[in-house]
């Protein structure tokens, strides 16, 4: 009640050009359209006080998935390469050029001279080799893991001071991409040279970013300080030369009323994590929504065929066509979740539009249901050989509001007489529960990428391995293998020709669509709000804020 | 005396040892681990052999006995372990957050005596009996308020409303007001009821009777005799309230965003971090044990009939 009072005393010219801005486009086209102020001069200096839901854990670059931790490391790491978050094309950074052999197992790299991490140590072909090294193969002396974006990884080759060479064990056409992701981040060899458990503390990771942090106070607050003779930001940006923001001031603040209200109230510029229903409260006052989509595969439901209830592709065809995604991003989300079309989403490499087979048709689902024996009983459920088609899925509290959406997905199998249990659980044990195909037919899955490796790290296996195969992360799997799918999936991580590793992407989403294994849902965005003054926020390919562009407008 | 402290002492190793190994062994009972949890959820996407390969190098799956026995020797000699989730030493980490925890709870609770205090002197002091019924069933209101919406309502009003006191990059002090404020109302609920309950009963005793036969004024009889004899069973119910302080610092520091060890307690019991969750015990034990040993040996001090029965057995 506080906070709508509060909200409509203040609301003026403010909330009518915040409205005209964000009138009619959503997520990026959001941030491009409020680009037309930015005509004004940038100011020098200032500190963005930026709140964050959850404290980081360990900013082993690899580890920067996570968004707690992206969002810092995108400030203090550069990468070899930078992707375009518009046209998603690779561009030079910290490697001025590249070269790939036909078969994509040999790639070689110039790299920028005169850059220096902020220990003062130089930013070389040597020093690139190691980190390559190190989330290529992993350490294990140091319990450094492998990083997820870099696959098939033999070694690297220092050729001169500038020039180092990495060669593959097969194809890795997705590894170009892979140099430009967060979880390639560039570090100091002092860093390396650290333990895993050591990598939690900010201070430590070495850097040659726009960015140096200069404090934290573990789990509350973190400052970074503007590194002034940075002068290697990607080539092809406008800005040039160091940061315009003097200090990032991150502090974790977990209440979402309280990163709204702090931000309203003028106490902070910009916040990460704003729930759709809060969006409007917010918008209102003038402020801006910022909703850069994650161009991975989409926020789904998925399968588990290793569970016999799932296992005939006609039941889940069946409750594929009993969702009503519609239904869900009009009841519980707003624009910016877009609706999904296909397994990726939209904006990722190699989407094909799919939405002809993804129709809600609940006529069709009960025919389906009826020719695979699952038949009505007297209690209003499918039943089938004396068994129940009931079945459990657990919610997966990172994504935004997980347990409404599943509630309503259970709402609509209602309708076809399919009983979908939506369960919470301590971390522990919806981890434990979730791989197994018994106790988990269905779960939630999303992640965000923007290449089609993406697809491979979700349903491969020895991956994320969502679908639960055999030989994967779960011992509790009986048989389910889908040499078909993997076969697809192996050629989509190691086809070199560009337009036929496109051709396989779009392979793979029809095989992953008729098989009916995935249910996609919405377009998952990251979703930020900040003050208008601020200006210039941008975000990398899949929605971790950059803050080398930014500066704060003078208040009015 | 100095064999009563001795006894008391190891009684209160004992505890502790028992709450290290209690914890050790239902931490270990849970399903799934910290290991499972990180690597497997949302960030790396690793195979099992690499899992393996963390789980092996943390020693994590080695038989319970050696892990426990290690542990053990690790903690006589001062070492926590890391936080497989923060990824930095659990040392640290307690260190980190401990300052701010220890501020809010005296503060709180201090300020829960006070707001005790007064409750019951302005109920004994009431001179109409509807106006002491109702403060007297102000405790009952405070014990019912929930801690986050009272610290929601509190951060509404005083920080986003009336901009008094800023939630974001607050001063050292600005920031532990409303912490505090919201800590202590519910802690003084139950102090306050007590008191008055203790000041009603000893009341009625004889010798306030004969005391106030001499002439004395309610005021006089309250200070000078009332008091005193009211505060000893507030004193063994302070003690017990620190645990109820450490249950609602969880819940003030993830409302206010403050590092404490009531938000490591929760994130570490989220994502099953067992080697800081394991320090937390043992350390909330020590904490425990210590206060109920002060309050103890602070008996004889507020009464001196305690003090003759001390010196008669010893």
């Amino acid at each position: 009640m506080f906070i709508t009072r509060c909200f409509r005393k203040r609301a003026g010219p403010a909330a009518l050009l915040g409205a005209t801005l964000l009138a009619g486009t959503s997520g990026w086209g959001a941030v491009q359209a409020a680009g037309s102020d930015v005509q004004q001069k940038p100011v020098q200096g200032g500190t963005l006080t930026y709140l964050e839901q959850q404290a980081h854990t360990n900013l082993y670059p690899p580890a920067g998935g996570f968004y707690p931790n992206g969002g810092i490391l995108n400030q203090i790491t550069d990468k070899l390469t930078y992707q375009n978050p518009q046209t998603l094309e690779i561009e030079p950074w910290i490697a001025e050029s590249w070269t790939v052999n036909a078969d994509a197992t040999e790639y070689t790299f110039k790299i920028r001279k005169g850059v220096t991490f902020s220990d003062g140590t130089p930013l070389d072909a040597a020093a690139v080799a190691k980190n390559y090294d190190t989330f290529g193969r992993g350490n294990k002396d140091l319990k450094l893991p492998v990083s997820e974006v870099i696959n098939n990884y033999d070694r690297s080759e220092v050729i001169d001071s500038q020039t180092v060479k990495f060669i593959f064990k097969k194809p890795s056409p997705g590894f170009l991409q892979g140099t430009s992701v967060i979880g390639s981040g560039l570090v100091s060899l002092k860093t390396l040279a650290l333990p895993y458990e050591a990598l939690g503390d900010a201070t430590k990771i070495i850097g040659s970013g726009p960015f140096v942090v200069a404090s934290e106070t573990l789990g509350r607050e973190l400052t970074l300080k503007v590194r002034a003779d940075y002068n290697w930001g990607p080539a092809k940006l406008e800005h040039q030369g160091r940061a315009y923001l003097d200090e990032i001031k991150y502090i974790v603040t977990p209440e979402d009323s309280v990163r709204i209200g702090a931000l309203v109230a003028g106490q902070s510029d910009v916040i990460r994590q704003i729930q759709a229903y809060d969006e409007k409260q917010v918008e209102d006052e003038g402020y801006l929504i910022y909703a850069p989509s994650t161009r991975g595969v989409n926020n789904s439901v998925v399968f588990r065929p290793d569970n016999p209830l799932v296992a005939d592709v006609r039941v889940r065809r069946a409750l594929l066509h009993a969702t009503n995604a519609d239904e869900i991003v009009s009841t519980l989300f707003s624009d910016n979740y877009p609706k999904a079309t296909s397994v990726i989403a939209k904006t990722a490499l190699g989407y094909v539009n799919l939405s002809p087979k993804l129709s809600y048709d609940i006529e069709k689902a009960k025919t389906l249901l009826d020719e695979a024996g699952w038949k009505l009983g007297a209690n209003g459920r499918r039943q089938k050989d004396g068994q129940t088609l009931e079945l459990s899925a657990y919610e997966s509290l990172p994504q935004p509001q997980n347990k409404e959406t599943l509630q309503l997905v259970a709402q609509q199998w209602e309708k076809i007489g399919v009983k979908l249990n939506v369960l919470t659980a301590d971390s522990g044990s919806a981890v434990v529960n979730n791989l197994d195909p018994a106790k988990a037919p269905v779960s939630p899955a999303m992640v965000g990428r923007a290449d089609p490796d993406v697809i491979k790290s979700q349903y491969y296996p020895t991956n994320r391995n969502v679908l639960l195969q055999k030989g994967g992360n779960s011992d509790k799997v009986q048989s389910f293998v889908d040499e078909r799918l993997n076969a697809l999936l192996d050629q989509l991580a190691s086809e070199p020709d560009r337009t036929k590793r496109l051709a396989v992407a779009g392979e793979v989403q029809n095989y992953v669509v008729d098989q009916a294994y995935a249910i996609p849902i919405f377009e998952e965005p990251q979703a930020f709000a900040a003050a208008p003054y601020v200006k210039g926020v941008s975000f990398e390919a899949v929605g971790r804020p950059s803050f080398y562009n930014t500066w704060l407008a003078p208040r009015r | 005396m100095s064999r009563y402290v001795i006894g008391r002492i190891g009684q209160a190793a004992l505890v502790l040892w028992a709450a290290f190994t209690v914890s050790f062994i239902l931490l270990q009972a849970l399903p799934g681990d910290a290991i499972l949890i990180k690597f497997l959820n949302f960030e790396l996407g690793l195979g099992p052999e690499q899992i393996a390969d963390i789980r092996a190098s943390y020693g994590a799956d080695s038989p319970l006995l050696v892990q426990y026995v290690h542990t053990v020797i690790s903690f006589l000699t001062g070492n926590y372990g890391y936080s497989i989730h923060a990824g930095v030493p659990v040392g640290d980490l307690i260190l980190a957050n401990l300052p701010q925890t220890l501020w809010l709870a005296t503060l709180g609770f201090l300020l829960s005596l006070v707001l005790a205090i007064t409750l019951a002197a302005l109920s004994a002091l009431s001179p109409f009996s509807w106006l002491r019924s109702l403060i007297q069933s102000i405790p009952a209101l405070f014990i019912s308020t929930p801690v986050f919406w009272l610290g929601i309502l509190l951060i509404q009003v005083f920080s986003f409303q009336l901009k008094l006191i800023p939630i974001i990059n607050p001063g050292p002090w600005q920031a532990l007001i409303l912490p505090v404020l919201t800590l202590a109302v519910p802690i003084s609920a139950p102090l306050a009821q007590i008191l008055m309950r203790n000041i009603d009963h000893v009341l009625t005793e004889p010798f306030v009777a004969v005391a106030r036969a001499k002439g004395a004024s309610h005021r006089w009889v309250l200070w000078k005799h009332v008091a005193k004899n009211a505060v000893l069973p507030t004193l063994t119910i302070a003690g017990i309230l620190f645990g109820e302080l450490l249950a609602g610092a969880v819940v003030t520091e993830a409302v206010f965003g403050l590092n404490g060890l009531g938000g490591l307690t929760q994130r570490s019991v989220n994502d099953q971090d067992i080697a800081v969750l394991q320090a937390i015990v043992v350390f909330s034990a020590a904490a425990f044990v210590l206060i109920n040993l002060t309050v103890d040996l602070l008996y004889p001090v507020f009464d001196p009939r305690l003090r003759v029965k001390q010196g008669a057995v010893a």
